[in-house]
């Protein structure tokens, strides 16, 4: 019972922290000041498939081993803090994404009577899972970096790809629904970055 | 006025493209700039004499922004190791030394303008981040060699 009670607390103060930080990260958003990188476009994330390709260089050892065997110490750093700063980013929309594809759900499944709680349930515990996850990857992320995580980042991508299947599984009929929902959610957030 | 386009003729352009000019350049990072030269800076389309003429100025346009992302694509995904190589070639295709053309690029950073205009912010970032990286290691090289080479000189 005690042992439970901590897990739960545990969870709960992980979870707490990365909301922190992922907040915290997207106001300061000043790592493109340091590191001379334009940074000002990261709010306005348009997801492709380049982008998805991405992840697998992002959380690649080689390349930081390679710079570290090539250049300076300073160099080497500045670095592994631009990878940083890259990966939380990446992992940020990952979970935009994911947050989007669940409330498009809900929204969804408000007006689908077929629904069966033992469904929405697993989601819940997936979407739930997901997050925890995601948490703890970007709080390793933020102090080992990304090249030190990269177990726990495929195993956030399955968790993510699981979700979406899962959504899929339960409302097919919604699909249509919610990806319609998900077209009008990201219109207005175009028209905003292009503006 | 794009959906009027025929696949096939913006596929046909693409070939052509690749066979007669992209495969006599040396490198993607070459190619890269080439592609991006195409383009236009206020509209952000891409023009192509020649094949222009050969195909219509929309499917040319197609063809040559299809191109663009991929050389692109590949360049973003290669490994560090793999883009410092293709930074030598570029610089030693282009009759300027890995040196100068670091103390050039590190001012003018005209690899920013070489990113495709669909390109999400976070593959720009990331490929930027990578040039900048992958010229302090040309730099790095060179002054190695640079010191390298005055230490093999004989003590007078």
């Amino acid at each position: 019972m005690t042992a439970l009670a901590f897990s739960l607390l545990a969870t709960v103060i992980i979870l707490a922290v990365c909301v922190f930080l992922s907040r915290r990260g997207r106001r300061r958003d000043s790592d493109g000041e340091v590191y001379g990188i334009e940074h000002e476009t990261a709010g306005s994330f348009e997801w492709d498939p380049l982008t998805s390709e991405l992840s697998g260089r992002i959380f690649d050892r080689k390349d930081s081993d390679f710079v570290a065997s090539e250049s300076s110490r300073q160099i080497t750093r500045q670095f592994q803090r631009e990878r940083t700063a890259l990966a939380l980013d990446w992992l940020r929309a990952v979970r935009d994404q994911v947050n989007q594809l669940v409330r498009a759900h809900f929204r969804a499944s408000r007006e689908n009577d077929a629904l069966k709680p033992t469904d929405e349930i697993r989601l819940w515990v997936e979407f739930l899972l997901f997050q925890l996850t995601s948490g703890i990857l970007y709080l390793l992320i933020w102090v080992c970096g990304p090249s030190r995580t990269a177990a726990l980042f495929g195993y956030s991508l399955e968790l993510a790809a699981q979700l979406q299947k899962v959504t899929e599984d339960i409302l097919p009929a919604g699909r249509q629904v919610t990806a319609e929902l998900m077209n009008n959610e990201q219109e207005p957030k175009n028209g905003d970055a292009a503006g | 006025m794009h959906g009027e386009l025929k696949h096939e003729d913006v596929e046909a352009a693409r070939r052509d493209l690749a066979e007669r000019t992209l495969s006599r350049i040396r490198g993607d990072f070459a190619r890269l700039i080439y592609l991006a030269s195409m383009r236009n800076y206020n509209t952000g389309e891409y023009h192509h004499e020649g094949l222009a003429c050969m195909f219509t100025e929309s499917i040319a346009g197609r063809a040559i922004a299809s191109c663009h992302r991929d050389v692109f694509r590949r360049l973003v995904l290669c490994p560090l190791k793999e883009l410092v190589e293709q930074l030598e070639l570029y610089a030693s295709s282009n009759c300027s030394t890995p040196s100068e053309l670091v103390r050039i690029w590190e001012r003018l950073q005209p690899y920013r303008v070489t990113v495709p205009l669909e390109c999400s912010p976070l593959a720009a970032r990331f490929f930027v981040s990578n040039i900048r990286t992958a010229l302090a290691i040309l730099q790095s090289r060179h002054l190695r060699a640079h010191r390298e080479a005055l230490s093999a000189l004989p003590d007078r």
